[in-house]
């Protein structure tokens, strides 16, 4: 988001500031010496490499000031919402590997159920739920909008 | 009268069934996602963007689309500010703070009725103001070579959140990483990949929806997973809204001021329309003194910010459409849809598809008129959406993103990409560096890149070339002032949180 919301909680950013710090910094670093080995056969007067070189070096600068000046960061999350957000990732990213050669119906399906309960609900309303949200936006998209959706192996749906 | 020639040609495009169609449909979806608490205009187009490229609309027809939703979500914002005291978007925030005490004295059809009035108010002026000055600022950006392009883009960086009161050196943190991503892929002039490791997925470069999609969307709904337990239901009585269009005529002196700074606020390159509604409720505030009960539910703490965001929105889309440059975090995503159907916007746009322009300003007005109707009489059915429970509406996002993503080239890949931007941008979130700039970077960068190299190989080589004219030293100079102006602005905010307490 572009502007702060000035209602949130935020804490001092000594440590996550200077973290990003040094890890942008790194990146600077490395961008800068990765874009010598960007050659052409014919000589320009601006090469491949001109521009990275001309950007890592106010990212560096940057980075540098603010490991050296932190700021202000929102409050980071509990332990129990980082497990969520972990498991949250470990299941979207299962779903996106068998999306494809599962299909949309039942990869969704229990994608969506998992998700749903993730998110705070109980497994009957997850169920129900879930259920009624994968036919409508399978509805929706394929049938709706057209939009082609990965089928099920062997089924045309 | 050039301008009204145009302006009827305009509403020959708009009115044309399925461009009216695609208003309607972007107006009533904008409004459900502006209503959403945590959804705003930048992930409500965010969302919207993979899928109107499946439906192979004409640039004009997914322009209006996209519009007719960010104009949508500026309306819609306001209705959770009101009945829940949590802003559906960010512009909203300053409605919380009358018009949460309205609805809790029973008048909150009312305080929607009238922020309806408000906004629809502020948009008009600010699409009036768009139909007038964009050819003034066209006229002048037809003389700019490369050399000013680029200065152009970099005020554009300048400026970026640094109006905003945020972290001046954050955001141009943030603006770099953006330039760097940018440059991933093969180089357009001299054949040789860069920063693609052998991956050929990335041999094209970063997608830029995909990654638009991951730091907006997804990263929502991870901090969304912080705190689960969100419980806010409205439970107090609505009421007609009706009787708020009364209450607007009482506030028309407000809506008015209200409309032309919110509309200046938003031309500036990088303020939009959350400084829009500040600056509109804090100097209205001022104006009226003690005449005023701001904070207690005074209607015109309702009426200005409302009046201003919009206006602010509108006016977002002056220097995007003209110049090229975004003016806000949500046209900075609209250049992108335009770019990325090769319509590069700017003052050749103006010449080359003055229907595209002209029927997407002709829309503008159009949906203004259907967003006031959907807005007063039929608020209630939306208010109704805010109990709808998070569990259920945020996996819906992360459907709609995956699907939509999904469609563009059916790849696991760009997936897991999303995903992995989700995470960057939850991260660069709690760590209060801005995502926009990363967005316009990737964006931007590109183009940036291309007229540095052009304007150098004009000159052989010579550096000097790029602040060899009056023109660019003259945006320069503008940059340097505005990054000055937030630089106090920011001081000013921060004495005043101190004389606060």
């Amino acid at each position: 988001m572009s502007e702060q919301d000035i209602f949130t909680e935020r804490v001092s950013g000594v440590i996550g500031d200077r973290i990003a710090g040094a890890v942008l910094l790194a990146l600077a670093v490395f961008a800068w010496w990765y874009s010598y080995t960007f050659t052409t056969g014919f000589m320009q007067p601006v090469g491949p490499g001109v521009f990275p070189r001309l950007v890592s070096i106010p990212l560096g600068a940057f980075s540098l000031y603010l490991i050296l000046r932190p700021g202000l960061n929102q409050r980071w999350p509990h332990r129990a919402a980082l497990l969520r957000q972990a498991g949250a990732l470990l299941l979207l990213g299962v779903y996106a590997a068998f999306l494809g050669p599962w299909g949309f119906l039942p990869t969704s399906l229990i994608a969506l159920i998992l998700l749903i309960r993730l998110f705070g609900a109980d497994w009957k309303p997850s169920l129900v739920s879930g259920g009624v949200l994968t036919l409508s936006l399978y509805a929706l998209f394929e049938f709706a909008l057209g939009m082609p959706l990965p089928d099920m192996p062997g089924l045309n749906w | 009268m050039d301008i009204l020639a145009y302006l009827a040609q305009g509403f020959v495009v708009a009115t044309e069934p399925q461009h009216l169609m695609l208003a309607l449909i972007g107006c009533a979806l904008g409004t459900l996602i502006g209503a959403l608490p945590g959804l705003g205009p930048v992930n409500g187009v965010a969302l919207m963007i993979p899928l109107t490229f499946n439906f192979s609309l004409t640039p004009t027809a997914a322009m209006i689309l996209l519009v007719s939703i960010y104009y949508g979500c500026m309306y819609g914002g306001r209705i959770s500010s009101i009945l829940l005291n949590i802003p559906g978007d960010e512009p909203a925030m300053m409605t919380t703070l009358d018009g949460y005490p309205m609805a809790l004295k029973g008048r909150g059809g009312e305080a929607l009725g009238l922020s309806g009035v408000a906004s629809f108010v502020g948009a008009t002026v600010a699409t009036i103001g768009l139909t007038l000055f964009a050819p003034l600022l066209v006229g002048f950006a037809i003389r700019f070579g490369p050399a000013e392009y680029f200065a152009l883009f970099m005020l554009a960086f300048a400026t970026i959140g640094g109006v905003t009161g945020g972290s001046l050196s954050k955001s141009f943190v943030a603006a770099c990483l953006g330039l760097l991503l940018g440059t991933v892929g093969i180089d357009a002039v001299s054949s040789v990949p860069r920063f693609t490791f052998g991956w050929f997925e990335i041999y094209d470069g970063i997608d830029f929806i995909v990654a638009l999609v991951g730091l907006f969307a997804i990263s929502e709904c991870l901090v969304f997973l912080e705190d689960i337990r969100h419980s806010n239901k409205p439970t107090m009585k609505l009421g007609s809204a009706i009787p708020g269009m009364r209450t607007a005529w009482t506030c028309a002196p407000t809506i008015t001021r209200s409309s032309f700074i919110g509309f200046i606020a938003g031309v500036l390159p990088g303020a939009g329309a959350a400084l829009g509604s500040f600056l509109s409720y804090t100097l209205e505030k001022r104006w009226l003194g003690r005449r005023g009960d701001f904070g207690n539910g005074d209607p015109r703490g309702v009426a200005a910010p409302e009046a201003g965001n919009n206006a602010a929105a509108g006016g977002a889309l002056i220097p995007m459409l003209s110049l090229g440059i975004p003016g806000s975090g949500t046209t900075a995503i609209l250049l992108a849809l335009l770019l990325s159907m090769n319509i590069t916007p700017g003052p050749l746009l103006f010449e080359q598809q003055p229907e595209m322009v002209w029927g997407l300003v002709a829309a503008l007005f159009i949906g203004n008129l259907m967003l006031l109707v959907l807005n007063i009489p039929l608020v209630g059915l939306f208010a109704r959406v805010l109990r709808a429970p998070g569990w259920f509406l945020m996996p819906m996002v992360v459907m709609v993103a995956f699907v939509g993503v999904y469609s563009l080239s059916n790849s696991a890949f760009d997936l897991y990409m999303m995903l992995g931007f989700g995470v960057l941008g939850y991260v660069l979130r709690k760590l209060e560096i801005p995502t926009v700039p990363v967005v316009l970077g990737l964006l931007l960068g590109g183009q940036m890149e291309y007229n540095l190299r052009r304007a150098m190989a004009i000159s052989g080589g010579d550096w000097d070339i790029l602040w060899n004219s009056g023109i660019s030293v003259g945006i320069y100079a503008f940059a340097i002032t505005l990054i000055s102006a937030g630089l106090v602005y920011g001081w000013l905010v921060r004495q005043r949180r101190i004389d606060a307490g």
